[in-house]
């Protein structure tokens, strides 16, 4: 190939490629297109990313776009595409479905201060008892009706989900079911609406047990219905986050037989995010205490060394040193989803008399 | 920054245009593509440019004493100065990689009361990757196969970003006349990159990942849970992924080094069409298996020995190249498994052995091997082993589109070459615009049939 060329006087060679100039244009057209078609959902991600500078750049750049790609009907093919692949949701359920849990939610609150009372004394009765041996009763689960346990909750859910129904369904009365959601939380429904999704679940499927686990991606600001941020932690911030916590909690309790169990984030490497997740803790385990059917699982600690600190490795049953977490210092690894798993079964069974023994 | 992201897409129109516009000034060039690709990097955890720049500081001063050491006949200097750079390499990945690895079986082997400390330290994206091209940077230049790179162009080289976190493993002496000629503006091939670019794009968000998320990461995490033909089907499925997601990111990186005028080599090339164990390692990850093969394999002996110690030579090898991508006695278990199978295919004359046949075994010592890839540990690897026989039960993942993607990608194995040039060669007709059009739509098609949100390439890991 011959280096020395004239811009101005050589043509390009239009059998191997084109000028880097025309490719810009190409790629850039490419991209412009790209981008117009899929406009609504580039904006719908923007304005689900965490209140920061950049969802600000983000919505203000994706706005004026979409604004001009959807009168156009620019923005069809990726909706027709989306229905299609059965992506799209049906709007008139969803409505259905959050009107069941504003309603749950206002019931619920009327009736809060007085259960509030009696399950403080439920409790006290249960830890004065909690050493007298349980009578073993006829398990009611067959193959046919068995005990339904579903987990569901963060990335957290995703790392020991399927090892935890692994185990349950040990039994073969028993049938589990995960249901992780990458990034989510109780934050931000406009990106997953978990109160909402919770709701379908006990409609639909009306689960025995039931696995919650959140907390990861909810430390960041609450946008309000009225379009308002509450800055992370602030006292309008706690009082939000709390009613949303208590009312996953009171959907998850509308069947009273229901078995409920809350995990808490367990310590963090990042000592910031520890402490972030130790204020969040300390919203659920207050929740939870409020509410007769929700048992608090405490995880902090199962996954701290002997100092009481963050570990990675801590030593099994039988004093071997296993990996409890991922790298990233947040995740829980396989062991680590193990332990857990295995501290839900004694959970599940000392909430419920007769459940335990499907798992011996 | 991961390549299907809008993020990168705006990194690259920027990057694409200083490129070019940069490149007839050779200095202000290579700052400019030396500091594109530190910010690259610094995107996931800035910290760890400091490490990069190491590796390039350290392995370019060691570079110039060997060649010092050459051209004064000092010979005994050289070896001191490549040993030097190789221990600095090794000592990096051993203190990321692998110094918790083997301090934990350490204190698992003595016992409970001996307690050695561990680092706990996040692994640095690519490490593997920039550390193994240095040291075949150094080798070579021992081996007086490459001249000695100025600094910046060497700097260029080990932190080029379309390669830097996951291959291919490029040699110096491929990309060192590459960035010392100003490519050719008028003829970027963009029908070739653009095609790239959108199968690397197709095989990771809509292949790879939506395998990942129906069938393989459920059958692996519960395989009792699932019935035999789930379980085979999972198997089969990972051997897919893993295929999709890597070469899939290799197409990208190939892709977008065309698009700036560097042509890098093949990495991956049908994997599984091939008809032996030896055939496979010529197909999958190339640019690793020649490195294996000319930094590992050759220097221990090769196979010029006798049958006993070629047999060892491959054995350490592939156990060597198995640790490579972790330090776990799963990826040890893997490479073994590759490395005995080699050893058995030069024992077994197969000359006579249908080539149908020999495609069977072959991909189904591939997919065994995967298992303990794939698998937590020995015993989860076991455990999806034993359930591929004994786990009775419905099938609840086995589905038609499922069955069809599998097929389709192992078919597509198969393609003939030709008849994919031909394709191109009809593109590359079409002006700029046509293939501009046909690249935006496609992205829109590849968005829309991948699931929401996608995972990090497997090979980040490495």
């Amino acid at each position: 190939m011959n280096n020395t060329f004239d811009h101005r006087t050589d043509h390009p060679p239009n059998l191997n490629g084109f000028a880097a100039g025309r490719v810009f244009a190409g790629g850039l057209l490419g991209l412009g297109v790209a981008i117009c078609l899929n406009s609504s959902i580039l904006l719908a991600e923007a304005e689900r990313l965490p209140d920061s500078t950049s969802r600000s750049i983000s919505v203000a750049v994706w706005t004026p776009i979409e604004s001009v790609a959807s009168p156009l009907k620019l923005t069809w093919p990726r909706e027709i595409g989306d229905r299609l692949l059965g992506r799209a949701k049906d709007e008139q359920q969803i409505t259905l479905i959050r009107e069941q849990v504003e309603m749950t939610t206002e019931t619920n609150l009327e009736q809060e201060e007085l259960v509030v009372e009696s399950v403080q004394k439920e409790r006290r009765s249960e830890a004065s008892s909690s050493t007298s041996a349980s009578e073993p009763v006829d398990s009611p689960w067959t193959e046919d009706n068995p005990l339904d346990v579903w987990v569901a909750g963060d990335s957290m859910v995703q790392f020991f989900g399927e090892t935890f129904v692994s185990m349950v369904e040990k039994s073969p009365v028993v049938e589990g079911t995960s249901e992780p959601q990458l990034s989510s939380g109780l934050s931000r429904p406009d990106y997953f609406d978990w109160p909402t999704r919770i709701a379908e679940i006990m409609t639909e499927h009306d689960p025995d047990v039931i696995v919650l686990m959140f907390g990861g991606n909810d430390a960041q600001n609450i946008r309000t219905a009225d379009s308002r941020w509450l800055e992370r932690f602030s006292a309008p911030w706690t009082d939000e986050y709390r009613r949303r916590v208590g009312l996953v909690m009171d959907i998850a309790t509308a069947d009273e037989e229901r078995i409920v169990l809350w995990v808490g984030q367990p310590p963090m490497r990042a000592a910031g995010f520890d402490t972030r997740m130790q204020l969040l803790n300390e919203v659920y385990q207050a929740e939870a205490d409020e509410r007769l059917g929700v048992h608090y699982v405490d995880l902090r600690s199962m996954f701290t060394d002997a100092s009481g600190k963050y570990a990675r490795y801590l030593p099994d049953s039988s004093g071997k040193l296993v990996d409890v977490r991922l790298s990233d210092g947040v995740h829980l690894s396989h062991w680590g989803g193990e332990w857990l798993s295995k501290l839900l079964l004694a959970e599940i069974s000392r909430a419920s008399d007769g459940v335990g023994e499907l798992w011996p | 920054m991961l390549f299907p992201t809008l993020a990168f897409g705006l990194f690259f129109v920027a990057v694409y245009l200083l490129n070019w516009l940069t490149r007839p000034h050779p200095l202000v060039w290579r700052i400019t593509i030396f500091g594109s690709s530190l910010f690259f990097y610094a995107w996931w955890n800035w910290r760890f440019v400091f490490l990069l720049l190491w590796a390039i500081t350290s392995n370019w001063c060691a570079g110039n004493q060997i060649d010092k050491c050459l051209r004064l006949q000092n010979t005994q200097g050289a070896r001191g100065w490549l040993r030097t750079a190789i221990v600095s390499d090794l000592a990096m990945l051993g203190v990321f990689k692998y110094y918790d690895f083997f301090a934990l079986e350490l204190s698992n082997l003595l016992g409970a009361d001996t307690s050695i400390p561990l680092l706990e330290l996040t692994l640095p994206v690519g490490v593997s990757f920039f550390t193994f091209q240095a040291m075949s940077y150094v080798i070579d230049l021992k081996r007086r196969l490459v001249k000695p790179m100025p600094f910046l162009d060497f700097a260029v080289y080990l932190s080029f970003f379309p390669q830097l976190v996951a291959g291919p493993i490029v040699r110096a002496s491929e990309m060192a006349p590459q960035i010392a000629q100003r490519p050719d503006p008028r003829t970027v091939p963009s029908t070739e990159a653009f095609h790239l670019i959108l199968r690397g794009l197709f095989k990771k968000v809509v292949i790879s990942s939506w395998l990942a998320s129906t069938l393989v990461d459920n059958v692996f995490a519960n395989p009792d849970g699932h019935s035999s033909h789930d379980v085979l089907l999972g198997v089969y499925g990972y051997a897919i992924q893993i295929y999709a997601d890597f070469s899939g990111y290799t197409d990208i990186a190939i892709g977008v080094a065309l698009l700036l005028g560097f042509r890098f080599p093949t990495n991956f090339d049908c994997p599984y069409r091939a008809l032996s164990l030896r055939d496979f390692w010529k197909r999958w990850h190339i640019t690793l298996s020649s490195w294996l093969r000319d930094y590992l394999y050759i220097p221990l002996g090769g196979n010029r020995g006798r049958n006993s110690e070629t047999y060892r030579n491959l054995l350490i090898t592939m156990v060597l190249g198995g640790l490579w991508h972790g330090s776990t006695w799963n990826f040890v278990i893997w490479g073994m498994i590759h490395g005995v199978a080699l050893m058995i295919e030069r024992l077994l004359p197969n000359r006579d052995i249908h080539p149908m046949f020999r495609w069977v075994i072959t991909f189904h010592v591939v997919c065994f091997a995967w298992v303990f890839f794939r698998a937590e540990s020995f015993a989860a690897a076991l455990d999806v082993l034993a359930a591929i026989f004994s786990s009775p039960g419905n099938d609840q993942i086995s589905s038609f589109p499922i069955v069809l993607v599998i097929g389709f990608a192992l078919a597509a194995q198969f393609a003939p070459k030709s008849e994919v040039a031909r394709l191109k060669n009809r593109l590359n007709r079409s002006g700029i615009a046509t293939q501009g059009l046909a690249f935006g739509i496609g992205l829109v098609l590849i968005d829309l049939l991948g699931p929401d949100g996608v995972a990090p390439f497997i090979y980040f890991q490495f």
